[in-house]
């Protein structure tokens, strides 16, 4: 068998390319000047340079549906939209830790280098088509971030958030490959395309394979934290640096959340014998979305609070999953997911990224009850936070609302109204807990933290997102016709 | 005898009874344990087990593509024990004990 690969394929992958030779320049630089930190606004430019470069490749490949080295990676609707979604949760994560005394040390161009192959394990995992693509890209991501979240100024809760993510994400990588090698024993192949032809028959014949894809959903179910597999977020999310967590609860979940989409769009849980698999899958959507909002309730910690929520907004995108899963209409579901993960990824950025503002030190941490009186204080941040907040809760006319129409309406159409009916309910709690940072700004007075003025580019990013939140809002109706149009290739 | 039977024909299945074997011991490890040593053995055990299940029937189906597989995750698993250790050294540094019973700071 010959191994050769064309230089289309080379083209296809140019954006992570891209990313891995920019990565090395901060490193490089740091090295020539004598194990030296240059100025941290050069470093990031070089990183936002790559993240640049690597935006106008994947804009140059948009409306193609390939396959490169053998059918490994595929580059269709779906890896776009996310490949979009990655770079910009880079860029923003970027800046955010420029203005961050826990990120932004003596290791600084270790710390982008190290981001910015993070974001090329995101790529890889955005296009993988083949299990053992999928479990190196996760791993690329990962390995990064164990690392980067260690090399927080903040000496004790960082080092305990990275080694709990380190045990826990290293267990679901294994479980879920302990279930890729049943998959290959049984078809023979790792690849999506050869599994999808086999998948329904082997499905009702073969004990071994069903095993196989309940091992590989458990170890994605860790990935996108769902319950009762969520356990590690919040306690991850609250020790990692801020602008980590923006971008671990943005830039990991979406990426894990399309590769669970492409899996289960091979319809593998439609058969007859895996309709208790079916039926679990809807009852961990409910129970994730349940158990994220409850927690969150209880809450004081702004971070913690934020991570709960993420949690629940998992349960959300696992509604539209199973829609997509089970025939039919599934580019309802398809498309509400990839929209849901756009939308969630604006304002979750946001919600994270304000936080850094208010960081004056590595230890910082934020309470609810520090925001009091800040509409008064600095009107722009509380109006910021008012808006991510609103969006997070779903509050018309926001992106956050229209994210969560278009799944319930998928899901309803696909037959989960019971699903449909958990999800406004979850949605209905969340209110109470996003309203709580809202109503302290505006209705109390007391003296609380306050929004560091110097972080001008920060500020900008903001603002940025909390206008896009709006915007997108409006168009929302465009928005999603496109990523429809776009994902019509992944149903064949 | 049934029983010899069984011991003498070493097919595929007993690969697979071992692997699942490994498996489940290194899970107890990662699970049980507090030594943060332990707990990387144990997921090199789990690894390992994947790589002895991927070998198992690549050999018994003569398709040679899971013997390649292994290399990756062999890659892969030195890399993790590596960061796992690099974070064993940073946590000794800190609490003078590489033991995951320090670790009380993020609950609630």
């Amino acid at each position: 068998m010959s191994t050769q690969f064309e230089m289309l394929d080379l083209l296809l992958v140019s954006p992570a390319i891209a990313l891995f030779l920019a990565s090395l320049i901060p490193l490089a630089i740091k090295v020539l000047r004598g194990n030296t930190e240059s100025n941290s606004v050069a470093t990031i430019m070089y990183g936002l340079v790559g993240v640049v470069t690597a935006m106008v490749l994947t804009l140059a490949n948009y409306g193609i549906d390939k396959v490169a080295f053998q059918g490994a990676l595929r580059f269709d609707g779906l890896s776009f939209w996310m490949q979009m979604v990655v770079l910009v949760v880079a860029a923003v994560t970027l800046i955010l830790s420029r203005d961050n005394p826990a990120t932004n040390n003596r290791l600084f161009s270790e710390y982008v280098f190290l981001l910015l192959n993070s974001l090329v394990g995101m790529m890889i995992v955005a296009w993988s088509n083949d299990l053992m693509s999928l479990f190196i890209g996760i791993e690329t991501m990962s390995l990064c971030l164990y690392i980067l979240i260690a090399l927080s100024s903040e000496p004790r809760k960082s080092k305990e958030a990275a080694f709990k993510y380190f045990v826990l994400g290293s267990f679901a990588s294994a479980i879920m490959l302990y279930g890729i090698s049943f998959i290959y024993g049984t078809v023979g192949s790792t690849y999506i395309q050869d599994i999808t032809q086999v998948s329904i028959q082997l499905m009702n014949t073969n004990r071994l394979f069903l095993f196989g894809v309940v091992l590989t959903i458990l170890g994605l179910c860790f990935k996108v934290s769902v319950f009762p597999f969520h356990s590690w977020t919040p306690d991850v999310y609250q020790g990692a640096p801020t602008p980590l967590t923006a971008f671990m609860s943005t830039g990991v979940k979406a990426v894990s959340l399309a590769f669970f989409l492409r899996f289960i769009a091979m319809e593998v849980i439609v058969s007859e014998r895996a309709i208790l698999l079916m039926n679990a899958l809807e009852w961990l959507a409910a129970f994730t979305i349940l158990a994220g909002n409850i927690a969150a309730i209880m809450q004081d910690n702004l971070k913690r609070m934020l991570a709960y929520s993420s949690v629940a907004h998992s349960g959300y995108v696992m509604m539209g999953i199973l829609a997509a899963g089970v025939g039919g209409e599934s580019i309802l579901g398809a498309s509400g997911v990839v929209f849901y993960i756009v939308a969630y990824t604006i304002m979750t950025l946001g919600a994270f990224g304000i936080l850094v503002l208010f960081e004056k030190r590595a230890e910082s941490s934020l309470e609810v009850s520090d925001l009091s009186g800040l509409g008064a204080r600095n009107p722009w941040a509380a109006a910021c936070i008012t808006i991510f907040m609103l969006s997070l809760a779903g509050i018309p006319p926001t992106v956050g609302f229209f994210g969560k129409l278009f799944i319930f309406s998928a899901a309803v159409k696909q037959g989960f109204f019971w699903l449909a009916v958990w999800g406004v309910i979850g949605s209905v709690i969340s209110v109470y807990y996003y309203l709580r940072p809202i109503v302290t700004m505006y209705m109390q007075n007391d003296e609380g933290a306050s929004v560091l003025q110097t972080k001008g580019l920060t500020r900008l990013a903001i603002s940025v997102l909390a206008i896009s939140v709006i915007v997108f809002g409006f168009i929302a109706e465009s928005i999603y016709s496109t990523v429809t149009s776009d994902l019509a290739s992944l149903f064949f | 005898m049934p029983m010899t039977e069984a011991f003498l024909n070493v097919g595929l299945n007993h690969y697979l009874i071992l692997s699942a074997l490994l498996f489940t011991m290194g899970m107890i490890g990662v699970l049980m344990r507090k030594n943060v040593i332990v707990i990387l053995m144990g997921i090199e055990l789990m690894l390992n087990a994947v790589n002895l299940s991927f070998i198992s029937f690549s050999s018994y189906s003569g398709n040679l593509n899971g013997q390649i597989m292994v290399f990756f995750v062999m890659t892969i698993a030195a890399a993790e024990a590596a960061v796992g250790l690099a974070l064993a050294v940073a946590i000794y540094k800190r609490y003078k004990e590489i033991n995951i019973r320090f670790f009380e700071q993020l609950r609630g």
